[in-house]
């Protein structure tokens, strides 16, 4: 029963993509690609050759194996729609945001592999977004962990707090804003692009082609629906099951799957309402987030709520 | 024998003489004076050890004793006159202060010596007197090394206060083992062998031994 | 049967006389010599009580060494670094100018911090740490050029102002105690006034933080580590710097025992400071060895918070927390020695077959060191603390500590403590991004320079220590719990609380657990697990090999790279408060305004601590010694007045 919820979020991550374009397409007033591309995407990608450059290393190689493994890692420490698993107990939410970190050390990595100047400015700039997003990230969490006590989801999941306190809605926003660098949004990045000048995660990826490329893009999309199940249940943390009582799952996950759509969506109108931000003009936008961090943990300290 | 000589008196009188050679250090003006005056230093030194060594009835000390005749009435003057033979030295020892006024210093500081020590208690093998003596001739070689110019004149102001440091171990404990006399012995040649080399080097480099011109090495 | 200390010690003396005339033979000697050390620290570490080793210097003073718990733990984190150092040191000492003599002073230089973690009374501990510091700054000058002189004059300086504060703080103690040993001191420290305790402590923080390196005490270390060769700065910066660690627990935790709240707090606020601007000066260096240097001092700023924190709440009483928070500090001890030894010896070989440091000059290396960049790799991701490698685990318990700070009574505490969380999470997304610059710079893309051309992987007795570093790493990492256990002695006997969180297979703290073989094996397991369904599924892939894309005009080369400059501007420009950058542009024109004929762009940076503390300090220090120089005319004669005239003194008070 363990292994169903991480299958979850390995079968639907595709999908919670394919559904933000299509909200996106629609806001936009297109029509917009199928809900199910991004499954044809990588299926077609997977049997496609691979072009690796001839300066690439064995460093190129094996990134997209760690980054795959490392996401999927991630997955088994993070309750979906039960909190009751011993797999929560192998690693907390340090664990979670040092393996996301292991996973972007490798692609960073392989951006430089190549020695094209694109492959190193995504890799310059990720590294940069990550050094403002990680402190903030880390803020929130811990704001998350203190009042159950423990750092481990389950146990934040299961604490039974209330949703509406002053400091959860300031850590809300924080995380919301490192949620968008960390899956490469707009105003952060802009994940439709090629443009040198603006992007930063497909930069790091430009090198890639056939399978690996499919495996990056999936480790992506695992990533981004892993994110959203963490906000789920650090801030929203109800309707989740406490057992594998399958009446009680069935409910989980259909709560479950009406989060995603909600937090899908509210990406979505967030990237189609704003315009991408200058890369220099993020410190402002990030530097918020991490003092809404700090104001949020100071606000549970002193107001003790 | 033992009964016909006041060994008290005769030990006064060997260290007054250590003293006193010491003193004459600072009217000399040509350095195999000066040699010579060491010379007598450690003869008195060596008398002195052999009247303890007469007194206590120690064998060990006449071994001291033999060494200390050895090594520094014969190894050391030789050695000595030998570098300044081969440095051509002009005789002069050239001291900063004129050798009244550093006569006058070495009274002072005779003085001063016999007040500090006269008051305090100590527990002395020998008279009290030989401990003072053995201050003195520390200090007053000292100041003939800050006086002279030359660095052989320190080097010979370097064995007088050495001479005075074994005077005052021997006044103070009797005389050490002799496998620790036997290291300083060692120690002493060592260094005058080395300081002699350095003096040839000075020498050589500042065609001078005037130590004067150390102070360009100053950065 | 555990060898006795000073058959030990006379391993190393013997190593010493060989290595004149056997180099390598000397190294496999010292080897022997830190593996007995290791079998003593681990017998120390189990509580066994070590005889007590005195030699009569004269009737009033003794060497007395001896060792217990604290001793037992940094003994094995000098020897497991000893025993690699040296084995690389074969290989590596082969090329060196004077190689007999840098092993005479190496050989020695080993036991010499052996003696001061072992010393036992301020005299053998004062003898032994002024030895460390001489040999020390023997082998950093050992190049013996214009730079390396400089950089030990300095390394002399800053190290003797801080034996002047240890010193002085060993005479208070023995003021107060009327003693020079640090048992008694231990026994008497209650009777101690706080005013003078609180002193004794800042002595300690100063003339030890010196030699660990603490921000602004850190001047030292990034000149002279990278200007020796590189075994010894993976000996300095993985273990010497340690013993100022070692300094500041045991006075400061063992023999001072409880002091002031502010004792924590401060050790906090010096290690948050560390952390942050340490590794901001990292990220921003081109010589890679400088980089390392540098990140020694993060990483002693990492140490220092689990230090403080265990101060904090030894204070409050907070037994269990104060355990925790020291065991993490020690786990880092150990695992910092291990990968920053590792990370230098790797850019020993670069600068081994390269024969530069400068980053900006290298790039591709991985296709002609691949051992080396393996190893080199393995460091980079744990000192990055990245799972499930070891720096990993001591920063988790790191975190967990400082999170349990919010719990501590005083209201300040409250309000800093999610300070020092922030500081360190920024410090780890820096250190990704100092690492990710050092590994991607150097060993990825393309060679930079002609210097790459003779790269090649070192010779097999270096290699095969970096892997066994290697393989340290990933063990530390792994298998924590066994390893912490170890540390429950010192650690209780420090603290008085237990490591109670042990489980097998994973780390459960009251606010959290952790399993890194969990991770690991999850890692591996999907990796295999991938791989054998896309083959499966989509068969295996066909590969074909092109050059990088490069935008259509032919004639990519090394120059479009991102160099190390670039990699890191964006910082650069986002904390320029911190960095204050200063830019310059010199533009030759041939014709007019019109013509360029050549462009230079330089770049340099103001690190904030030196600018607006350390040169006005340096500064005033030069002006009082200007005023103070003709103390020291160079004439012998004065010097000799000098000692008459005390004698002098001496004799007049005597009267």
């Amino acid at each position: 029963m363990e292994k169903l919820q991480i299958l979850i979020i390995l079968l639907f991550a595709p999908l919670l993509q394919g559904f933000i374009k299509k909200v996106k397409a629609l806001m936009q007033g297109r029509k917009g690609a199928s809900i199910v591309q991004p499954y044809c995407d990588l299926i077609r990608l997977f049997n496609k050759d691979m072009v690796i450059s001839n300066t690439a290393s064995v460093i190129f190689k094996i990134t997209p194996y760690i980054v795959l493994a490392s996401v999927i890692t991630v997955c088994f420490l993070v309750p979906v729609i039960t909190s009751a698993s011993n797999f929560y107990y192998f690693g907390d939410v340090i664990a979670i945001v040092y393996t996301f970190a292991l996973a972007r050390f490798f692609m960073a990595l392989a951006g430089l592999d190549a020695g094209t100047a694109f492959g190193g400015e995504g890799s310059s700039r990720e590294m940069t977004v990550s050094t403002l997003v990680e402190p903030m990230m880390m803020l929130c969490l811990f704001t998350a962990a203190i009042p159950s006590g423990s750092t481990n989801l389950a146990d934040i999941v299961n604490i039974d707090n209330p949703i509406l306190t002053p400091s959860k809605v300031l850590a809300f926003s924080a995380f919301m804003v490192a949620i968008i660098a960390e899956t490469g949004r707009i105003p952060v990045d802009n994940p439709d692009t090629h443009l040198e000048l603006t992007m930063i995660h497909e930069g790091m990826i430009l090198e890639y082609s056939g399978r690996y490329l499919a495996m990056m893009e999936y480790a992506h999309y695992i990533k981004q629906m892993l994110l959203f199940t963490i906000l789920a249940d650090i801030f929203l943390p109800f309707g989740v099951a406490t057992s594998f009582d399958m009446i009680h799952l069935t409910k989980a996950f259909i709560v479950y799957s009406i989060k995603m759509l909600v937090i899908g969506f509210t990406m979505a109108l967030i990237e189609s309402s704003r315009a991408k931000m200058r890369f220099f003009q993020l410190p402002s936008l990030l530097g918020g987030g991490f003092v809404l961090a700090f104001v949020s943990l100071l606000t549970y300290l002193m107001l003790g709520k | 024998m033992r009964d016909l000589i006041d060994f008290a008196s005769l030990i006064d009188f060997l260290s007054v003489g250590i003293l006193l050679t010491a003193i004459s250090m600072n009217s000399l003006k040509r350095l195999e004076s000066c040699i010579k005056a060491y010379f007598f230093n450690s003869l008195f030194l060596t008398l002195l050890i052999v009247s303890v060594a007469v007194v206590k009835g120690e064998s060990h000390f006449y071994f001291a004793a033999l060494l200390n005749f050895i090594v520094k009435c014969f190894v050391i003057p030789l050695f000595i006159s030998n570098i300044v033979k081969k440095m051509q030295v002009t005789h002069d020892v050239e001291p900063f202060v004129s050798n009244s006024l550093s006569l006058v210093i070495s009274g002072i500081l005779i003085a001063i010596v016999y007040s500090a020590i006269s008051k305090g208690v100590y527990v002395t093998g020998l008279s009290k007197n030989v401990l003072q003596i053995s201050v003195a001739v520390i200090l007053i070689s000292l100041f003939v090394m800050i006086s002279r110019r030359k660095a052989i004149t320190q080097v010979i102001g370097l064995l007088f206060m050495e001479n005075g440091l074994f005077l005052a171990g021997f006044s103070l404990t009797y005389g050490m083992p002799l496998i620790i006399e036997l290291g300083v012995f060692f120690d002493m040649l060592m260094g005058v062998i080395i300081l002699g080399v350095f003096a040839i080097q000075i020498k050589r480099l500042f065609s001078t031994t005037d130590l004067d011109q150390l102070t360009k090495l100053k950065g | 049967m555990v060898m006795d200390l000073s058959e030990s010690t006379l391993l190393f003396v013997i190593a010493a006389l060989i290595s004149l005339f056997l180099p390598s033979l000397a190294y496999l000697i010292s080897i022997a010599g830190a593996f007995s050390f290791f079998v003593l620290g681990l017998s120390l570490l189990s509580n066994s009580a070590s005889g007590n080793y005195i030699f009569k210097l004269t009737p009033f003073f003794d060497l007395s060494f001896g060792g217990d718990n604290i001793s037992g733990f940094f003994l094995i984190v000098i020897s497991l670094l000893t025993i690699a150092v040296c084995l690389y040191s074969i290989g590596y000492t082969k090329s060196l100018k004077n190689k007999r003599f840098f092993g005479f002073i190496f050989s020695l230089f080993i036991p010499s911090m052996y003696g001061v973690i072992l010393s036992t009374n301020i005299i053998s501990f004062l003898i032994c740490w002024e030895t460390m510091s001489v040999l020390s700054y023997f082998l950093v000058v050992f190049e013996n050029n214009e730079k390396s002189s400089k950089a030990g004059l300095i390394y002399a300086v800053m190290t003797h102002i801080g034996t002047a504060f240890i010193i002085a703080l060993f005479l208070l103690l023995s003021y107060y105690t009327k003693s020079s040993d640090f048992s008694v001191f231990k026994a008497l420290s209650n009777n101690i006034p706080l005013p003078i305790k609180n002193i004794i402590f800042i002595f300690a923080l100063i003339g030890f933080g010196v030699k660990a390196g603490i921000m602004p005490f850190h001047y030292w270390l990034p000149i002279a580590h990278p200007t020796a060769p590189s075994n010894v700065s993976a000996i300095m910066s993985g273990v010497m710097i340690k013993t100022g660690i070692y300094g500041i627990v045991r006075i400061g935790l063992d023999i001072l025992g409880v002091g002031a709240y502010w004792w924590g707090i401060l050790v906090l606020a010096l290690g948050a400071i560390s952390a942050v601007l340490g590794i901001m000066q990292a990220v921003m260096e081109k010589d890679i060895k400088r980089l390392l240097a540098y990140s020694s001092i993060e990483n002693i700023g990492i140490i220092l918070l689990g230090l403080g924190g265990a101060m904090l709440f030894k204070f409050y009483s907070m037994n269990a927390l104060a355990a925790l928070s020291l065991t993490a500090a020690f786990y880092h001890i150990l695992n910092h020695s291990v990968f920053k030894g590792l990370l230098f010896m790797g850019a020993g070989s670069i600068l081994h077959a390269t024969h530069t440091k400068n980053m900006e000059l290298l790039g591709g290396l991985i296709k002609k060191m691949p051992m080396t960049a393996f190893c080199f790799l393995i460091g980079a991701i744990s000192i990055c603390a990245l799972p499930p490698f070891n720096g990993f685990v001591s920063e988790w318990l790191t975190y967990q500590a400082l999170i349990s700070g919010f719990n501590a009574p005083p209201s300040i505490v409250k309000i800093i403590s999610p300070i020092f969380g922030a500081s360190l999470a920024l410090t780890g997304a820096i250190a990704a991004t100092a690492f990710v610059k050092a590994f991607g710079i150097t060993f990825l893309g393309l060679p930079r320079s002609s210097n790459t051309d003779h790269g090649h992987d070192a010779s097999p007795t270096m290699t095969s220590a970096m892997l066994f570093l290697s393989v340290i790493c990933l063990v530390l990492g792994i298998f924590p719990n066994y390893f912490i256990t170890l540390f429950s002695y010192p650690v209780f006997n420090l603290t008085g609380g237990s490591l109670s969180f042990l489980t097998r297979g994973s780390i459960t703290i009251a606010a959290g657990s952790l399993s890194t073989q969990a991770i690991a094996l999850s890692l591996i397991m999907t990796i295999i697990f991938i791989l054998l369904l896309s083959r499966s599924f989509f068969g295996k892939p066909k590969i074909e090999h092109g050059d990088s894309w490069d935008c259509g005009i032919f004639t990519l080369d090394s120059r479009m790279q991102y160099t190390a400059t670039a990699f890191i501007k964006p910082l650069k420009i986002i904390f320029k408060r911190v960095y204050m950058p200063k830019r310059e542009v010199k533009i030759t024109y041939s014709v007019d305004k019109l013509f360029v004929s050549s462009m230079r762009y330089g770049g340099d940076i103001a690190p904030f601590l030196t600018k607006y503390i350390l040169s006005p300090m340096f500064n005033f220090i030069n002006n009082v010694s200007d005023r103070l120089k003709f103390l020291q005319s160079g004439s012998l004669q004065l010097y000799l007045s000098y000692i008459l005239i005390t004698l002098v003194v001496l004799l007049i008070f005597g009267m």
